[in-house]
């Protein structure tokens, strides 16, 4: 179970990786930087993703299940896992190609309410989209193993 | 863990004040001190200078974070707490004992550092002191340097009027709004208005979904621009009775030579 600094490492270490960040969406903090950011400076880039991403994250036509998911649940034995399955973010990420590079946008799905993504920006001539897709699910996913 | 209290000097109204949130905490990180800022609204924990900790009463702590907002059961709060507080590491005992996750761990004290730090900055928050030494039975997660709190605190400030610029929102009953035909109203935003009874204020409304003091004023504030939720409106300031001074008040006899010599000017130039 790596924390935020190791799982950020890790997909810098993707090829054509230029920089990542671990980005909270409804603030626009930036939990976590590493690498250049495409205008200089992480915090502007963080509060830029971020809106791209609240619009992903909120926009119905993007959910999966129009209904309401339940409030937390009573907490239980297995309250956190149910929790996340039920109240997950609906979309998974978000690609976006300039022409210079690929940035994706990865949600990750916490134990309890939060509104997180990692978001990774590949040179578009040394970057791998599909494997930086599939990593990024990847890191998300270990990134709340418990 | 006890030791003196060094009294905050007040600092002097300088024009540093924009660019330093608190002169003292600023101070406290140059010199790498560890210890708890006690501020009227908040308190943040150094370690070597770095934000290591910080609480507010006006934000749901982790433990409210994780168990309201979360799956996590109290009684594994507390039991973290009773085993693991005394050595001041009830959250590595949190994520050995598989309640959570390390990474869940840091995104969410991160936030609830964030959060706190948010109020305990506040314009207003009075005085300061510094328990040197004091250190906080969380225990170590992850540290932020004080300067990207600071600079963390004032971003959050813009970004709220930036949204919507009415203050009264942050402390009012959050009071919902019909949606127009067709508006949008998404998943958060309806959790969010569910819980408003109209009594409550966006703080109350953090504890009872378990989500971060700022991020519900900021959501509220965004309901509010959407005109989703009222907008409280200012009182009208109390107009102060008009004194008019004597010699505009006073009936005068008018000045009759004046006016002739108005009246002759007048005449001369037609």
């Amino acid at each position: 179970m790596p924390g935020i600094d190791e799982c950020l490492l890790e997909a810098m270490a993707l090829p054509g990786a230029r920089g990542a960040a671990l980005v909270d969406w409804s603030s626009g903090l930036a939990l976590g930087t590493v690498g250049e950011s495409p205008v200089g400076d992480h915090e502007t880039t963080a509060a830029e993703t971020a809106e791209l991403a609240r619009a992903a994250a909120e926009y119905e036509s993007f959910a999966t299940n129009p209904a309401d998911p339940a409030d937390p649940p009573a907490s239980g034995a297995a309250g956190a896992d149910a929790w996340r399955a039920a109240s997950g973010p609906p979309v998974e990420d978000l690609i976006v190609t300039t022409r210079t590079g690929y940035h994706v946008l990865r949600f990750v799905a916490t134990g309890f309410d939060s509104s997180v993504f990692l978001h990774l920006w590949l040179d578009r001539s040394e970057g791998n989209l599909a494997l930086a897709r599939l990593r990024l699910r990847d890191l998300a996913e270990r990134l709340v193993l418990r | 863990m006890t030791s003196a209290s060094i009294p905050a000097q007040v600092p002097p109204p300088a024009s540093s004040a924009s660019t330093s949130v608190s002169p003292l905490l600023t101070r406290l990180a140059e010199e790498r001190a560890t210890g708890a800022l006690l501020r009227d609204r908040g308190t943040l924990f150094l370690e070597d200078g770095r934000i290591v900790h910080a609480e507010s009463p006006a934000t749901p702590g982790l433990e409210v974070l994780l168990t309201v907002g979360g799956g996590l059961a109290p009684e594994r709060w507390r039991e973290a707490v009773d085993r693991a507080g005394a050595r001041r590491q009830v959250a590595r005992f949190l994520v050995d004992s598989g309640s959570l996750a390390g990474g869940e761990l840091e995104i969410c004290h991160l936030a609830a550092i964030f959060d706190a730090a948010f109020f305990a900055l506040s314009p207003g928050s009075g005085p300061s002191r510094f328990r040197r030494g004091a250190t906080h039975w969380i225990g170590s997660v992850r540290s932020v340097p004080a300067v990207a709190v600071e600079r963390e605190t004032r971003r959050r400030r813009e970004l709220l009027d930036a949204v919507w610029p009415y203050p009264r929102l942050d402390t009012s009953p959050v009071v919902p709004r019909e949606a127009a035909p067709g508006q949008t109203v998404t998943l958060r935003q309806r959790s969010l208005l569910r819980h408003a009874d109209g009594v409550r204020t966006p703080g109350q409304l953090a504890w009872a979904l378990g989500r971060p003091a700022f991020h519900t004023m900021l959501d509220v504030r965004r309901l509010a621009a959407a005109g989703l939720v009222d907008t409280p409106h200012e009182p009208p300031p109390t107009r102060a009775p008009v004194v008019l001074p004597d010699w505009v008040t006073r009936h005068q006899p008018p000045d009759v030579a004046l006016l002739r010599r108005l009246r002759d000017a007048l005449e001369a130039s037609l």
